[in-house]
């Protein structure tokens, strides 16, 4: 009761300049988050917590990386994010830590974090500004509204551009590219890959590749080594935790009847350039982009 | 009650005391015993305000609820069942809890939903294993236990496909619902009130229960109605179990090891035993999950972890002394 009390007495206070003098100096930010609520704040955010390692990737990415005061688990990059204190891992955060970091603006991850976790955080009074872009555009217009609800709209527009832009100009490359058959391998044991709609999915079809396993209902299914032999991709392409994983890739060698296998077209791509929704995405993009043409000049 | 029966209860309700003190002055952002006293009394900054009385004391007191909760619903079960091995969770009951909150948590449900699915799910499984044992035939705690621990494998069955099928990104707080966490319980005073409210029902009958630990028959020949009474436990202790469960996920073994150590300690006499379990379940969760809260902060761990790593030495080292 006293917050609000304070917070309407500030709201007060802030409305009663505006009478004689306009523009008003700190101006109320708005912004609707990815699971459609809208987010106001009185002023833009100066002390923002991120609550995935994408989230903080893309507060960086709107110009607002100074503002970061608090991070999760994992949050490796820009190197600067490894210096911010961590609350702990996105799936069980230390309340108690980000409220004494105090922050003014909380990113959530919808599925990611638990949702009684950040409920707790609303509770308290902090504004949480929930993403998950699950489009290139979305990572686009996340860092937009990301730098409009932290007053860093003139990069963080630049940069959704930038990567609006290199989307667009791959789209262009690829379009009448030759089809591909790709299967993208996300994990080993056990096995797993994405379908159509995930954003690795959609690098693929940027890339002008056919995911074989793009029809499957759920976002990443877990298939057999059969299904994968059954599917006989041209190409096949693997992320997972590390950098050094060939053994994903060479356990495929032991089956010659795999074109992918045949013609030598088993493809390492970092995961961290790929399976985060980040700028990063577009380098991610264009060394998938590179593999395939790879694959498609041993025709 | 004789001076004798009243002592052991006063000096485990001042250690449930000192654990709740502790709880509360604990946690990763380091505060003075000054600065925690003064909020209590309405000082202190706004932030000290929020951590000690929006985040740790709520969480300090559904921890001592779920574990006072479920200490007594496993000596409860103890006497129903006549068997050492119960405990609140043997019956099925967490399994069905589990498969109710996994399934909101599955359609990406959070907060009040879960608890309410879990609670629906333990109550479910109370009326399916009630019904079943009941059958055509009689009803004995043989019967009962052997439909309890089958129902529950069935659970755990469904349990491991639910976590098989789901998306990778729900797993984490699944995991952390399975092995309990008191990280996800809101307002502590309901189970609070049920607990308080259990213990005292519980008083007058103190003595049966004493005669039916020893075999309905002799229960029976003694003048107690072992029918109703096995009847009553039966819902107390699922009801108890239910809520525990609804506030803080499946948390293991404290229904089991804080009956026996008690009883180690103190003799079976249920009158003692069944508010002992009460202050001694709530003590263990409470230092259990200041634990979890600090041990890596900020990482936090499952509750569940802790009271198994505390509860197994120290309850073996009580056997292995007692004979």
């Amino acid at each position: 009761m006293r917050y609000l009390a304070a917070r309407l007495l500030t709201v007060f206070l802030a409305a009663l300049p505006a009478a004689w003098h306009i523009p008003l100096q700190a101006a109320q930010v708005c912004a609707t988050d990815d699971t459609g609520k809208e987010v106001c704040l009185e002023r833009p955010a100066s002390r923002i917590a991120a609550l995935s390692p994408g989230a903080t990737e893309l507060v960086w990415a709107a110009g607002a990386g100074d503002k970061v005061v608090a991070v999760v688990s994992f949050s490796d990059y820009p190197e600067e994010a490894k210096d911010v204190p961590s609350v702990g891992s996105h799936t069980r955060m230390d309340l108690e830590r980000l409220m004494e970091l105090q922050p003014d603006l909380v990113i959530g991850w919808v599925t990611g974090n638990p949702p009684e976790q950040i409920e707790a955080l609303r509770d308290l009074g902090l504004p949480v500004f929930s993403i998950e872009p699950r489009s290139f555009e979305g990572v686009s217009h996340t860092i937009e509204r990301l730098s409009q609800l932290a007053g860093t709209e003139a990069e963080g527009f630049a940069e959704a551009a930038r990567f609006r832009e290199g989307i667009g100009s791959l789209e262009r490359q690829y379009r009448n590219a030759e089809p591909v058959s790709v299967f993208y391998q996300v994990w080993d044991e056990p096995l797993m890959t994405v379908n159509n709609e995930h954003l690795i999915g959609k690098v693929i079809t940027l890339c002008g590749g056919v995911n074989v396993f793009g029809d499957l209902d759920r976002l990443v299914p877990r298939i057999s080594a059969e299904a994968v032999i059954g599917a006989n991709p041209e190409a096949i392409l693997a992320g997972g935790m590390g950098e050094e994983n060939r053994h994903w890739l060479t356990r495929w060698e032991a089956f010659p009847s795999i074109d992918a296998t045949a013609s030598d077209n088993l493809y390492f791509v970092p995961p961290s350039l790929i399976q985060r929704p980040t700028p990063r995405m577009l380098q991610g993009s264009q060394l998938f982009c590179e593999k395939l043409d790879d694959a498609r000049a041993k025709r | 009650m004789s001076r004798p029966v009243t002592m052991p209860l006063v000096i485990l309700a001042i250690a449930s005391l000192i654990a709740m003190v502790l709880s509360v002055g604990i946690g990763s952002v380091s505060m003075t015993p000054a600065e925690v006293g003064a909020v209590i009394f309405g000082e202190g900054s706004s932030l000290q305000q929020t951590l000690v009385l929006d985040l740790r004391l709520p969480r300090t007191l559904a921890a001592f609820a779920t574990g006072g909760l479920l200490a007594v619903a496993g000596a409860l079960m103890q006497v129903l069942l006549r068997n050492p091995l119960a405990d609140p969770y043997v019956l099925g009951l967490s399994g069905g809890a589990a498969v109710g909150a996994l399934l909101a948590m599955l359609a990406g449900l959070g907060g009040l939903i879960v608890s309410g699915s879990a609670f629906a799910g333990a109550m479910l499984a109370t009326l399916m294993v009630f019904g079943l044992a009941h059958g055509t035939g009689s009803w004995t705690p043989s019967r009962l236990l052997l439909t309890g621990v089958v129902v529950a494998a069935g659970w755990g069955a469904v349990i491991t496909l639910m976590l098989a099928v789901s998306p990778a990104q729900r797993l984490p707080g699944m995991l952390y619902w399975l092995m309990g966490d008191v990280s996800y319980a809101r307002s502590p005073w309901p189970a609070l009130v049920l607990l308080f409210l259990v213990c005292l029902l519980l008083v007058p009958l103190g003595r049966s229960l004493n005669v039916l630990a020893r075999g309905p028959m002799q229960a029976a020949a003694l003048g107690v109605s072992v029918r109703p009474l096995e009847w009553m436990i039966y819902i107390l202790a699922s009801l108890l179990t239910a809520t525990a469960v609804t506030m803080a996920g499946s948390i293991g073994f404290v229904g089991l090891v804080v009956p026996h150590m008690l009883r180690l300690v103190l003799g079976n006499d249920q009158r003692l035993i069944l508010p002992a379990c009460a202050l001694a379940g709530g003590t263990l969760l409470v230092l259990a999950d200041t634990l979890a809260r600090v041990v890596i902060a900020p990482e936090q761990l499952p509750v569940g972890v802790i009271t198994a790593l505390l509860g197994v030495p120290t309850f073996l080292y009580l056997l292995y002394r007692s004979r």
